[in-house]
């Protein structure tokens, strides 16, 4: 038996591997899916469109425009014939700050001056945070212009950001990559190698051949379980050298999750597999699983926010538990509670996988 | 070129799509569960934010520092025993954080000196940080007209007004971009296994020895889905208006042009990956890469592309999903007249033709071979 198996496996690794656009797609495409995440995505605001219209005699005006545009978060854009809405409208500027035609100081003199702060509001949390930045520059530099003295005790806020204080994002990013990734990877390759087999037909003379259904079933998943475990160390890696991502906790302690995870992953492949008639729909099956899974993992936006309803499928979502976990060992060290919960979980889950994969399975192969 | 061998082409296209009930689970609840998900789940404002609070100080002044933080809404306080359990209560992810006040803290502020608090958070997730980060720094106002007998009057007050999204409603932003990720997804899906699938299974010789021109199959191909696309922006369309009331200011036919040329760009770009792999397990990858990590990261819908570093601002700029974006939000919120929208329109189209053109060379060219 052992030895027929291995040549099964084999077939597998060969039949994935030989190809060099699939090594490209196995160990290429991860590399750049993880530089997009790790660099690209951002949820600061930078680079602000921003113009600021003052007379041209207006001295204080032109000052407060330096602040603002000292500070490095705007770009400044010059506004045409000093109409603000023009800039706006044809989504020049974001924002356009309006001094009073008389002079600040005119304005101040006659018992208060306003200005107008028109922002392009069609998103809401950019709009809130162009606002609160120009507020914060214009309210310190009338205070350090004018001296209006502090009539009250300060508080200063010395906030420490603990586990990751320069707030990389690569270091929040990668964690997730590499669950993403090797779902990715384990998934799609298990449901399409077996709906492969069935579209051309040669899983009937898989069948007719004297393998066990145990060889079977183990013959079309250990080898995607090997890979998927390969990319998530090569991605781990990758993360630590190019990113710099800290592994503070233990390696091994990774490993077994990402062992236990892929085994998940690899059963919910076979599961699309069992259901999928051919390539194209195990794709879509892949797909509609994915997802979701991944948007409900706390990847991309916060759970606790979620509507109840939305809260539920995050709860039995195994993205959640797996990133989670890495992303404590990778930050936090070894958390001997947060790390047993979540592994307990992700086991729980794996095996209700594999037992309901298994059991399709076998009677598809019946 | 016949247009009778296109249609019948197209039609044995829709006759593989109505057999296989997946692409049509695929194409009708894809927009109704990514919709309703975008619409309804997404929420950046964290409520309740659990911070522990450590008063070694414990005087009226401190007590009144902790509930400026309480009555904000954003945060739910705790007592925290002492410092080092409270720690350990962030790394078990119990607290997000904690305010340390220091003892003294109360005379501090009678006497009119300034005096620190430290607060540590939970760094461990970016997002939820950086906004929490936010929300302290808020606090510091509202802190210091607490403390202070008078809050310092500036002389000048700036007047702020919210223009095309004055109640601030983060779904009138998110829910209209949808259109570009569905179009996008659908798109490239779909159309990435047809070709591919046909020359896996040898069909492609069979199309190829009948009377049918590359360009009728390709078009054939295409039109199926281009009818598809159309169906699933037009539920993300309706949706947007009837259960988010998101406002449409712009012209309707300039968003049926733009939508038109989008899908046919996408639909070009997943007959492209079919044309150059054509192996559906390779398309299958192909298609997942390209069509998730543009539509969803690169083109705006959440992410500022603004933000990022040069690289990928000139990356987004050469995906048609960007420039899409751009027209469909200034359809909808701001009323963009085609003028205004001229340099996005052009961008479409121009990257829209490139695909088009490289994947029908291409498949003439392999038919020649």
């Amino acid at each position: 038996m052992k030895r027929v198996l291995l040549g099964f496996i084999k077939k597998e690794f060969a039949q994935t591997l030989r190809d060099p656009v699939m090594r490209v797609f196995i160990f290429v495409a991860p590399i750049i899916q993880m530089c997009v995440f790790g660099f690209a995505i951002n949820t600061d605001f930078r680079n602000i469109n921003f113009a600021v219209i003052a007379s041209p005699a207006d001295y204080t005006a032109r000052q407060l425009s330096e602040k603002i545009f000292a500070t490095g978060w705007f770009n400044k854009i010059e506004s045409v014939n000093g109409d603000p809405m023009a800039i706006l409208q044809n989504g020049k500027a974001d924002a356009v700050l309006v001094m009073p035609v008389e002079g600040i100081d005119k304005g101040i003199a006659r018992g208060g001056a306003s200005m107008q702060l028109l922002v392009d509001a069609q998103n809401a949390t950019k709009a809130r945070i162009v606002d609160a930045y120009i507020q914060s520059i214009a309210a310190k530099f009338f205070t350090d212009k004018y001296g209006i003295a502090d009539t009250g005790g300060k508080v200063r806020f010395d906030v420490r950001v603990l586990y990751n204080p320069a707030l990389e994002t690569s270091f929040f990013m990668i964690p997730a990559i590499i669950a993403l990734i090797m779902c990715l990877v384990t998934i799609m390759l298990t449901s399409m190698s077996i709906a492969r087999e069935k579209e051309l037909g040669t899983f009937e003379s898989i069948i007719a051949s004297p393998l066990s259904n145990l060889e079977i079933i183990l013959g079309k998943t250990v080898p995607f379980t090997i890979i998927g475990l390969a990319d998530a160390a090569f991605i781990m890696t990758a993360g630590m050298l190019i990113f710099g991502v800290p592994v503070r906790g233990s390696f091994i302690l990774l490993l077994l999750a990402a062992l236990i995870f892929v085994c998940a992953t690899v059963s919910i492949g076979t599961l699309i597999s069992t259901i999928a008639k051919n390539q194209q729909q195990a794709m879509m099956g892949t797909f509609m699983f994915l997802f979701p899974a991944m948007m409900m993992s706390g990847l991309f936006f916060p759970i606790e926010n979620m509507p109840i309803f939305i809260r539920w499928v995050a709860y039995i979502d195994p993205f959640k538990y797996y990133i989670n976990l890495i992303r404590n060992v990778m930050l936090k060290g070894n958390i001997p509670e947060l790390y047993w919960t979540n592994i307990a979980v992700l086991f729980l889950m794996t095996v209700t996988t594999v037992l309901i994969a298994a059991r399709r399975f076998r009677q598809t192969l019946n | 070129m016949k247009l009778s061998r296109m249609l019948a082409m197209a039609k044995k296209e829709v006759m593989h799509i109505l057999r296989d009930p997946f692409t049509i689970i695929m194409s009708i609840g894809f927009p109704i569960i990514l919709v309703i998900y975008f619409g309804f789940a997404i929420d950046f404002d964290f409520r309740g934010v659990k911070l522990a609070v450590y008063d070694s100080d414990n005087t009226r002044q401190s007590r009144e520092l902790a509930n400026v933080f309480f009555s904000s809404g954003y945060f739910k306080l705790e007592k925290g025993m002492y410092p080092e359990k409270m720690t350990k209560e962030i790394e078990l992810e119990k607290d997000f954080g904690t305010i340390i006040i220091p003892p003294g803290f109360g005379r501090k502020i009678a006497s009119r000196k300034e005096s620190a608090v430290q607060i540590l958070v939970d760094g461990t997730d970016n997002q939820k940080t950086s906004i929490v980060g936010r929300y302290i720094g808020s606090m510091q106002k509202a802190v210091a007209s607490r403390f202070s007998d008078a809050a310092p009057q500036s002389p000048v007050d700036i007047r702020v007004r919210y223009l095309y999204n004055p109640e601030l409603n983060t779904q009138w932003f998110i829910v209209p971009g949808l259109i570009v990720v569905v179009i996008g997804l659908l798109g490239i899906f779909m159309t990435a296994l047809t070709v591919s699938k046909e020359w896996e299974n040898g069909s492609m010789e069979l199309l190829l020895s009948t009377p049918v021109k590359p360009l009728e199959i390709i078009l054939g191909k295409i039109i199926p889905y281009v009818a598809i696309s159309l169906a699933g922006s037009s539920l993300v369309y309706l949706i947007a208006r009837l259960v988010f009331g998101v406002p449409f200011v712009g012209s309707h036919f300039l968003l049926i042009c733009a939508v038109l040329i989008y899908i046919v760009a996408s639909l070009a770009q997943g007959i492209l990956i079919s044309v150059t792999l054509r192996q559906q397990n390779k398309a299958t990858q192909a298609a997942l890469i390209l069509g998730i990590l543009p539509s969803l990261l690169l083109s705006g819908l959440i992410f500022p592309i603004e933000s990022m570093p040069m690289f990928f601002r000139g990356v987004a700029s050469i995906l048609p999903a960007r420039w899409f974006m751009i027209i469909i939000r200034g359809l909808f919120l701001k009323g963009s007249t085609f003028t205004e929208l001229s340099l996005p329109f052009s961008m479409l189209v121009l990257l829209s033709l490139i695909p088009i053109i490289i994947a029908s060379k291409k498949f003439k060219r392999d038919l020649e071979q």
